[in-house]
């Protein structure tokens, strides 16, 4: 088997080509191993024979098990499996064959004809002898009082999602993942217990082999090179990251070679994306038609042809027959044009993923390394997200020394749609839902028109502007990325061991925005000639951590206790231009601008550093292999640009407790419960900030005047300005029942109070702040409590079909529990409110009262509960019961397996959010409504005496009310997976081949939502006009050699 | 057992030579607070900085909510609540000036408190002079831009803006209008002494630019006297406009009678904007037909240099779309439409105040000849073939006054103000209110007839009142 490595630059297209080919290849050999195992099944015989059985134990991924435990029928005697995952046992024909690890579930097999026999055994996530790797230490479960959920390298890879954290939506009891959009490539909010800060950071720490990576960027980093990982939640974790982990810690684990022979792996899966549906409907040229002539009717306004040219208007009988007639035509020929929008703007977009691994291994030396190459339309035109990644690991073991070497490289290329989200007229995603049905880009002869150019159209030409944007600009980020990771530790007696880790992760990000000369925006910038604007982004942080770690066991004593030291250096800068006067024989080029008075470029750019340095002591003692204590104390000091000198040094810390109830003399012989531990912590930690300098009353130089050099200030300041501390308590129970582990439960309920939390107080006019200016208080007090729990069982447990299923929540309850000194409440936004006692997050509007029957007028309620017709949102608002954060997320998940088939689904659920419909705003909206209008505007608006309508008469403002604030929950059926594996027995007369898989799989294929809006899944405070997540279909193979 | 040592040294080498000044990163982006008003050239700096925030807003929000301006059928694309009087606490188009003033106060006021700190020689006094009477003069302009839009009422004790004297965070209270009067009065009184007479640059608030300040406060203030000492010192310095300069001004290649206007270069927003969005060729406002025909026949248009230096007749657009587009602010360069230079004081006005203060002032015939003489001589400057007019009574020559005041500053930021002046309607034709759904007439006691203040203002600041009615 030859392996092709993917080539870059002018000949990937050809290198493309070849890969497709040869996938085709491998998946009509594949077929052809099937339709042989057909042609000869493989019989059973009950004879008593004694026989040499040689086998191999893999996991679900094909890499081989080494340590397994054989037996032949439970016996006491039996062997291991070999680095390579290789056995040699005797047994009888219909024996049982019984193969048991620590980390996985056991398996028996019987013994048949064959004398080769291949095992997979499934990972057991749950087990008690698993290790909570926090990045400083690796407790073992059952001795870690930790709350922590782990995700393995089978629900994480093959999933068509380019970004890690997406992936693990609905894995996570009490993680909520919201993406940010549908933009492949684009990350996602990921939020553990609740949001702990209002405005400093609410995003985790993640942790990628020892080395802190920048959360928001995992577009160049392979979820397929992914092992496992480790969300911790608790205090007694996260309190090792001290300042940085009060919201949750995601350490990420890479596949790392093991010992035996070469190993290659090869992955490949192809698809495609498509367009899910709105909750709104916008009208077509008929519903348009009637629409404008019933404003015309109702109001005298013409808002378009359908009026202007309607019999019904009065001005038509004025009118002479020639006109008429024109008129009639008029309307006829425009009544021919019925154009959906979403056909010229949305596309299925194309999927294919490429993936190979090389590991090997010896006793000292061993080596993981994968190329990656993952090509991805978006399902908006021009859209899409191309990656190449490397991943080399290598590790080095000999004897009391011991390294490693981590290394990621990525490159990923994103084309985005021009000003997502935006609502002027020209963005492309709002075009879609401006354009008017009679509007087409293109006049009969084939000529675009983004304007009228003197053609006398009938329509706004909104919607060609968006098609002028959609193709005359484009709007990219190329993002370098290199993790790189030294880690050494030499063991100088026995149980005293010194480490020291040195780390990078260093992302350059090169931002491009082009606007063709050509087009119609190109002649609206500045100048007239278009615009090529880069941005160049490089983000550098280093770590450098140091340590020694003693561990002894003395009879019924156990103990470990470790000292750190760590150091921890970022430094951003930035720099952009953008210049004008392009000339059109050179697109997409910085050697196209021209540079004079008439075209005065822009250019900005800026520098920040931060640094800390921390001294880590944690230590753990267990008694009796029952009773274990932690304690963790990281005294951190953080550099000048995050807080005053006088609050630089502060401590944090932890205590824990676990009580593994299991190994007491009563339980032990229960064979019905397997594992029972009872976990407790509590301790401090904080948040990191947000910006530099925020506390410094600071002036800065970037503003003119005339032309001229000025300053101005910048910054209110608040020389007090404080770390954000988080106290938290947590208590845990971890059961498994029968001695399969067949039924799992965890359950775990914390107390999460957020102390000295940053509030932007808002200031008055007067301050000199301007609009929205603020001064930042280290004032606030946020709680979030709430229960947790992931259960998962086998219905059915047998050698040819097992069936799981599990189930996860977790329910967050938030409330403010102070703002500030002078205040109670504070404005959020423009539609939320701080307020003591409610939810972070609550909505703050007048509340629709409805329409009046009688007169069609728009109905708010006073606070005082009477309804008035007059809108005031000052006097009128209320709290609204109606968050924008969720307050339950979870995910339920089924396996079946059948023989060699195996059907993964994945439901994920949010529950109890509310976010801000503001594309209503613009669809149902008489201010707008010469652009086109949601269906309801037609047919549920108000239009005579006893209307109980929807929507009020069409004269009528529209205003925010708590209509606009809408239920967000969601259910979607996240991934359903159909796999075969190839069976083992047909794959050894190959030879070559260790494990081939072949599957299908969906993404997004349903949403349960009672949401009107583009996509209920989106973290952004409102929906508009957004780039709604696609439905996925590919199809792929694995193969292990 | 050379790893081993090799090892050791490493992890513990590495450990000693981490320190605390590590710790110590000097903000690189910002220049920190003691080091911002070092000397006289850093209190250039800001003197410049104070001026950048002031904008055109008010000028654009008085055209939409006045009858200078209709909003033809092609503007589908902005926001026309606030030109249907529909606007409330929430609606930034009349909201945001409240914040945008307050900026260039604070500005001000931290240069002014700089002042003291500040070294200086005999050869800087002046200078340092100069800056300290900009800053007041520019606080006074700003509290009252502030007081014309926001006031309850320009009698005195109607409810005013709270005056800031200091860089402070606080939640102050409205005073009366005759408080901001007189705060207003005091601070340009002082100005007027620190500024020296050479100091010419009209982009900045010079002596003349003072005294024209002056007259438009007394105006407001009713203190008729004081309008006609102010308004004849800045036309004895600052003559009308020749006729042939006179389109000159708009093009931003004379600065004749211009006696302060706000800089704008390539790259600051345009104020042509708010009238035009050359994205789709919009005429999101016109001229109104009530303006257009206050110029009177066409051949009276020809003649009038206004006309066409403020309304552009454009009978080839195509059907459907407005004829008539604002060319006041269109600039003098054509690959920079709209961009052009705010004019904030001009002799013109200061005829008008003139005449104005003297009709009210005295009584009789004697306010009637002189009020006459100064409109006559304000016509003459600006149309052909001009021919006095003489006036019967006062209450002829108000009109006429207005009427002249409609013209030649319209889409300059008065017409709404000084219609609440007098407290009389915003009327629009019903050639002008095709688009408003009905909004024809604005009746002084109606709540829209003051600007609301902020919602978020009212929300923070509990010292705060409400304009009535909203």
């Amino acid at each position: 088997m030859v392996v092709n490595v993917y080539e870059y630059g002018d000949r990937h297209q050809r290198s493309f080509l070849k890969c497709l080919l040869k996938t085709g290849m491998i998946l009509l050999f594949a077929l052809f191993l099937v339709s042989q195992a057909k042609a000869d099944p493989v019989g059973y015989s009950q004879t008593a024979i004694v026989k040499t059985i040689t086998g191999t134990v893999i996991d679900e991924n094909g890499s081989p098990v080494a340590g397994a435990a054989v037996t032949v029928n439970n016996n006491q005697t039996g062997v291991l499996t070999a680095a390579d995952g290789t056995f040699t046992i005797d047994a009888n024909e219909g024996d049982d064959l019984v193969v048991s690890h620590v980390s996985y579930f056991t398996e028996r097999v019987r013994v048949g004809a064959g004398n080769r026999i291949t095992i997979t055994l499934r990972l057991n996530i749950n087990n008690l002898e698993q290790v909570v790797i926090t990045g400083y230490t690796e407790y073992s479960k059952g001795k870690s009082p930790s709350a922590a959920t782990q995700i393995s390298a089978a629900d994480i890879n093959k999933v068509p999602m380019s970004s890690m954290e997406q992936i693990l939506q609905g894995r996570v009891p009490g993680m909520s993942v919201i993406s940010s959009s549908g933009q492949p490539g684009q990350g996602a909010a990921v939020v553990i217990r609740g949001i702990g800060s209002v405005n400093g950071s609410s995003s985790p720490l993640y942790i990628m082999d020892g080395i802190p990576i920048e959360s928001g960027y995992f577009q160049t980093i392979n979820p397929e090179d992914i092992e496992t990982v480790t969300v911790l939640k608790d205090a007694s974790a996260k309190a090792l990251y001290g300042s940085r982990g009060s919201n949750g810690v995601i350490v990420i684990t890479t596949k790392k070679g093991k010992k035996g022979k070469l190993m290659v792996g090869y992955s490949s899966q192809y698809g495609f994306s498509t367009l899910t549906q709105p909750g709104f409907e916008m009208m077509n040229t008929r519903e348009r038609f009637r629409f404008e002539e019933e404003i015309g009717l109702e109001t005298g306004r013409d808002i378009g042809p359908g009026w202007r040219f309607s019999p019904k208007n009065p001005n038509y009988a004025a009118q002479s027959a020639q006109w008429q007639q024109n008129a009639d035509r008029i309307l006829d020929s425009l009544g021919q044009i019925n154009t959906d929008w979403r056909d010229l703007f949305f596309q299925n977009g194309s999927f294919m993923e490429q993936q190979i691994n090389l590991s090997a291994g010896n006793e000292n030396i061993q080596t993981y390394n994968a190329l990656g190459l993952w090509k991805e339309q978006g399902i908006v035109k021009e859209t899409g997200l191309d990656r190449y990644s490397l991943r080399s690991n290598t590790n080095f073991n000999y004897g009391k020394f011991t390294a490693g070497v981590n290394l990621n490289l990525g490159f990923s290329t994103s084309r985005f749609t021009y000003n997502e989200g935006g609502t002027g007229v020209g963005s492309p995603m709002a075009s879609v839902y401006y354009a008017l049905p009679y509007e087409y880009p293109y006049t009969p002869d084939g000529v675009f028109h983004a304007t009228d150019d003197g053609m006398g159209f009938y329509d706004t030409r909104e919607g060609s502007r968006g098609i002028d944007v959609l193709y005359g600009t484009s709007d990219k980020t190329e993002q370098f990325k290199t993790i790189l990771g030294l880690d050494m530790a030499y063991e100088i007696v026995k149980g005293l061991k010194i480490s020291t880790r040195a780390g990078m992760d260093l992302r350059n990000s090169t931002d491009q925005v082009f606007i063709n000369p050509l087009s119609y925006i190109g002649s609206r910038q500045s100048g007239g000639k278009g615009s090529f604007g880069e941005g160049f982004r490089r983000n550098l942080n280093l770590v450098s951590t140091s340590g020694i770690t003693y561990k002894k066991r003395a009879g019924i004593h156990d103990f470990e206790v470790s000292g750190f030291f760590e150091y921890l250096y970022n430094n951003y800068r930035a720099f952009s231009y953008r210049g004008y006067g392009l000339d059109d024989r050179l697109p997409e080029t910085p050697a196209s601008i021209t540079v004079s008075s008439d075209f005065l470029p822009a250019l900005s750019g800026s520098r920040s550093n931060s640094a800390m340095l921390s001294y880590i002591g944690t230590g753990r003692y267990t008694l009796l292999n029952k009773y274990s204590f932690t304690a963790s104390y990281r005294y951190d000091g953080a550099s000048l640009s995050s807080v005053p000198l006088k609050n630089r040094w502060h401590g944090f810390y932890s205590v824990g407790a676990s009580w593994n109830v299991k190994e007491e003399g009563f339980l032990k012989a229960v064979d019905f419960v397997s594992v029972l531990r009872l976990r407790t912590s509590y301790g401090q930690t904080a948040s990191p900030f947000g910006s530099s300098f925020t506390y410094l009353p600071t002036y800065s130089a970037n503003t003119t005047y005339n032309g001229q050099q000025a300053i101005r200030p910048s910054n209110i300041g608040n020389p007090d300005f404080d770390w954000e501390y988080v106290d938290e308590f947590n208590a845990g129970m971890d059961l498994s029942l029968f001695d399969t582990e067949r039924i799992q439960l965890v359950v775990d309920v914390y107390n999460k109070i957020t102390r000295n939390m940053f509030i932007d107080q808002p200031l008055s006019a007067t301050a000199g702040a301007g609009s929205g200016g603020t001064t930042p208080l280290s004032s606030a007090k946020m709680a979030n409590k709430g229960i947790e729990f992931s259960l998962s069982g086998d219905l059915v447990q047998n050698q040819h079909f097992n069936w799981n299923i599990g189930a996860n929540a977790g329910y967050n309850q938030n409330k403010i529990l102070r703002v500030s000194d002078v205040t109670d409440e504070l404005p959020d936004g423009d539609t939320r409110i701080i307020k003591v006692g409610l939810p972070y997050g609550t909505y703050y509007a007048p509340l629709w009262a409805g329409v009046d029957p009688e007169n069609g007028d728009a109905l708010y309620y006073n606070r005082d509960g009477s309804v008035t017709n007059v809108y005031n949102a000052e006097q009128q608002s209320v709290p609204l019961s109606a968050s924008l954060y969720p307050k339950l997320t979870g995910g339920i998940t089924t396996a079946i397996r059948w023989r060699n088939l195996t059907l993964n689904t994945l439901f994920s659920f949010v529950s109890g959010v509310q976010r801000w419909n503001n594309i209503d705003f613009y669809n149902e909206n008489q201010g707008y409504m010469t652009s086109n209008q949601s269906k309801r505007m037609l047919y549920d608006r108000w239009k005579k005496p006893g209307d109980n309508a929807i929507l009020q008469r069409i004269d009528i403002p529209r205003n925010f009310t708590s209509k606009d604030i809408q239920e967000a929950s969601f259910m979607r059926l996240r991934n359903l997976k159909l796999n075969y594996s190839i069976p083992a027995t047909l794959l050894q007369s190959t030879k070559i081949l260790r494990s081939a898989d072949i599957f299908i799989q969906g993404q997004n294929l349903y949403t349960w939502t009672s949401w009107r809006g583009l996509d209920p899944e989106n973290n952004r405070q409102y929906g508009r006009f957004e780039y709604p997540n696609a439905r996925k279909y590919t199809a792929g193979i694995n193969l292990n050699f | 057992m050379y790893l081993k040592k090799i090892f050791i040294l490493l992890s513990f080498g590495g450990l000693l030579l981490q320190s605390c000044s590590k710790l110590d990163t000097p903000p690189s982006d910002f220049i920190d607070p003691s080091k911002a008003f070092r000397n006289i050239e850093d209190m250039d700096l800001g003197v410049k900085g104070a001026y950048a925030p002031l904008s055109s807003t008010l000028i654009e929000a008085v055209a939409i909510v006045s009858d200078e301006a209709m909003l033809p059928t092609e503007n589908t694309v902005s926001n026309t609540s606030a030109h249907r009087w529909l606007y409330n606490s929430s609606s930034g188009s009349v909201t945001s000036a409240f914040y945008e003033y307050y900026v260039v106060i604070d500005r001000a006021n931290r240069v002014l408190e700089a002042v003291p700190g500040i070294p200086v020689t005999p050869a800087t006094q002046s200078r340092l002079n100069q800056y300290q009477g900009e800053m007041l003069a520019l606080r006074a302009f700003c509290h009252f831009e502030l007081l014309r839009a926001y006031a309850s009422s320009y009698e005195p004790g109607g409810m005013g803006i709270p005056y800031m004297k200091e860089h402070q965070l606080g939640y102050p209270p409205r005073p009366t209008v005759q408080a901001n009067f007189d705060d207003i009065d005091t601070d340009l009184r002082a100005a007027k002494d620190l500024v020296p007479s050479g100091f010419g640059d009209n982009t900045h608030i010079t002596k003349t630019a003072i005294s024209a300040i002056q007259a438009r406060v007394a105006l407001y203030a009713k203190k008729w006297s004081d309008a006609i000492t102010y308004a004849s010192e800045v036309i004895d310095s600052e003559p009308l406009a020749p006729k042939n300069d006179f389109p000159k001004i708009w093009k931003d290649e004379s600065e004749s009678e211009v006696v302060w206007k706000l800089g704008r270069v390539i790259g600051d927003s345009r104020i042509g904007a708010a009238f035009f969005r050359e994205t789709g060729e919009i005429v999101l406002y016109a001229p109104s037909f009530k303006l257009i025909n206050t110029f009177g026949t066409t051949a009276q248009r020809d003649d009038d240099v206004r006309f066409s230096s403020y309304i552009q007749y454009a009978p080839t657009r195509p059907a459907g779309k407005s004829q008539y587009l604002v060319e006041k602010y269109v600039g003098g360069n054509t690959s920079y439409r709209g961009l052009a230079d705010i004019k904030l004081f001009r002799t013109g006005e200061m005829y008008l105040i003139r005449a104005e203060a003297e009709l009210e002032n005295n009584s009789g015939n004697a306010g009637v000849t002189a009020a006459a003489k100064d409109l006559n001589d304000l016509r003459r400057a600006r149309i052909f073939n001009y021919i006095d007019q003489s006036f019967s009574d006062k209450p002829t020559l108000l009109t006429a006054i207005y009427n002249e005041r409609f013209k030649e500053l319209a889409f300059e930021g008065h017409r709404f103000f000084d219609l609440k002046r007098r407290n009389l309607p915003v009327e629009r034709t019903t050639q002008d209110a095709v688009n408003t759904s009905g909004a024809v007439k604005l009746e002084p006691t109606a709540a829209q007839y003051c600007f609301p203040i902020s919602a978020d203002e009212m929300a923070i600041n509990k010292n705060m009142v409400q304009n009535p009615n909203y």
